[in-house]
């Protein structure tokens, strides 16, 4: 594509921070190919912030301070302790790592764009979606009609209580969900329909090494996703929808299951 | 959210500040203090966290206001010379070839609105968006500090790692 656009600086920066998703993306990755100079220049940016994360690594691996601890603890008026929580942030870290590697071993330089950044069950869910959407017959284990059976049955295989939003509202009906596999672990998802036919998914797996996330969108081809961490539980809301309309849904989920394992905290 | 699981998840955080305070302050101690008075505050007022916010962005909002205190308290003192003010072409290059230590003082030579940038972006991985907010300041504000602060810092290391490399040679041919 000789006679494509030149791209802007600001775009190279938006490209490697992952701040382009889609064709955005699409479109500089293939500008790149024909442009030396312009390579050069993500790769060079992509490593500063490669080197700034190796750099500083160790900072997150150092034990808290005694005197941070015990002022965070003196607030605590709950009496419960730290260390849960601080060990849970240190495996965080862990995989944080191990993700990063992951990923620059792989040979992209693209840094976190679509894929350092975006947690694995993002992905998951994106092909559960690609694969089942399309299904008639059979696009769910269980239908609507046994909601209660298949929470029952999702709650037990996820070991954890797993609620089937409510989303007639916004005019969104259940249609079932099933049970996946992903990474050795299971994980649930509901699929929702509108009276023209759009079709919705919503994954929602254990990720108890993971911190609390507000919303994050991703997109892959015309799917849209909204993901997000909820107290050890991953969600990813994906459909084919505008990103507003998918955000109001993915809020009224977020509002509906927010208080669900709120019993532990 | 109960205050108790606001309190988890804002300890859960403790390790992602101290980097970045760390990268930011560049002193450890230093760095350390400016996470106690973050604690402090945040734990303070975790009523005003909203409900289904990252913590994370709250947090490094607070830590970002308490740093901009601290530096203003400071450049009211005299005789100190702020390392903001200083550029490359005014300090000497470094003469100690390429270490860790290299890129703490590089990151230092930044003017701290674009170390803030740079770091919340580069190492901290927030979005622009998420920048923007932490430091209440426009998207747009955010990309040029960050495309100013990287040109910077890139020039800096360039200078102290390869004494022969060219600064011209780095920014991108027009």
């Amino acid at each position: 594509m000789s006679g494509g656009r030149r791209v802007s600086e600001a775009e190279l920066h938006a490209f490697v921070d992952g701040e382009l998703v889609g064709e955005e993306a699409a479109e500089v990755e293939a500008a790149l190919a024909t442009a030396p100079e312009d390579l050069r220049f993500a790769r060079a940016i992509a490593d500063l912030n490669d080197r700034l994360t190796q750099h500083y690594a160790h900072v997150l691996d150092e034990p808290i301070p005694a005197g941070m601890a015990a002022r965070a603890a003196r607030a605590n008026r709950s009496g419960r302790r730290w260390p849960p929580a601080v060990t849970r942030a240190l495996g965080i870290v862990a995989l944080l790592l191990a993700g990063a590697a992951a990923g620059y071993a792989a040979g992209a330089f693209i840094g976190r764009g679509e894929a350092g950044r975006q947690p694995a069950f993002v992905a998951n869910a994106f092909s559960a979606h690609q694969v089942f959407v399309p299904e008639v017959r059979h696009p769910v284990e269980v239908g609507a009609a046994e909601e209660k059976h298949l929470v029952q049955w999702l709650t037990r295989r996820l070991g954890t209580d797993v609620r089937a939003p409510e989303l007639n509202g916004h005019g969104w009906k259940l249609v079932g969900g099933r049970l996946l596999p992903d990474r050795g672990q299971a994980a649930a998802q509901f699929m929702y329909e509108d009276a023209t036919g759009r079709r919705l998914t919503l994954y929602v797996r254990k990720e108890a090494g993971l911190t609390d996330a507000a919303f994050r969108f991703a997109e892959r081809g015309d799917c849209a996703a909204f993901y997000w961490i909820d107290r050890s539980l991953a969600y990813a809301l994906a459909g084919r929808l505008e990103r507003t309309e998918l955000m109001q849904l993915a809020s009224s989920i977020h509002a509906q299951l927010g208080g669900l394992s709120g019993g532990q905290g | 959210m109960r205050v108790t699981s606001r309190r988890d998840a804002v300890a859960a955080e403790i390790p992602r500040l101290r980097r970045y305070a760390r990268a930011l302050v560049g002193d450890s101690s230093e760095a350390d203090d400016l996470i106690q008075d973050t604690l402090e505050r945040a734990l303070a007022r975790l009523g005003q966290w909203r409900d289904g916010d990252s913590p994370r962005k709250w947090l490094f909002s607070i830590l970002h206001n308490l740093h901009v205190d601290g530096l203003r308290r400071r450049s009211r003192r005299p005789p100190h010379v702020g390392l903001d003010s200083l550029g490359p072409d005014q300090s000497a290059p470094a003469a100690d070839g390429a270490s860790g230590g290299d890129l703490d003082r590089a990151l230092q030579l930044l003017t701290a609105d674009q170390r803030e940038v740079v770091l919340l972006v580069g190492l901290e991985g927030l979005s622009y968006a998420e920048t923007a907010e932490v430091l209440s300041i426009p998207i747009g504000t955010v990309m040029s500090r960050l495309a100013r602060g990287r040109d910077r810092l890139r020039t800096l290391l360039a200078y102290g790692l390869e004494k022969e490399a060219e600064p011209a040679g780095l920014r991108r041919v027009k």
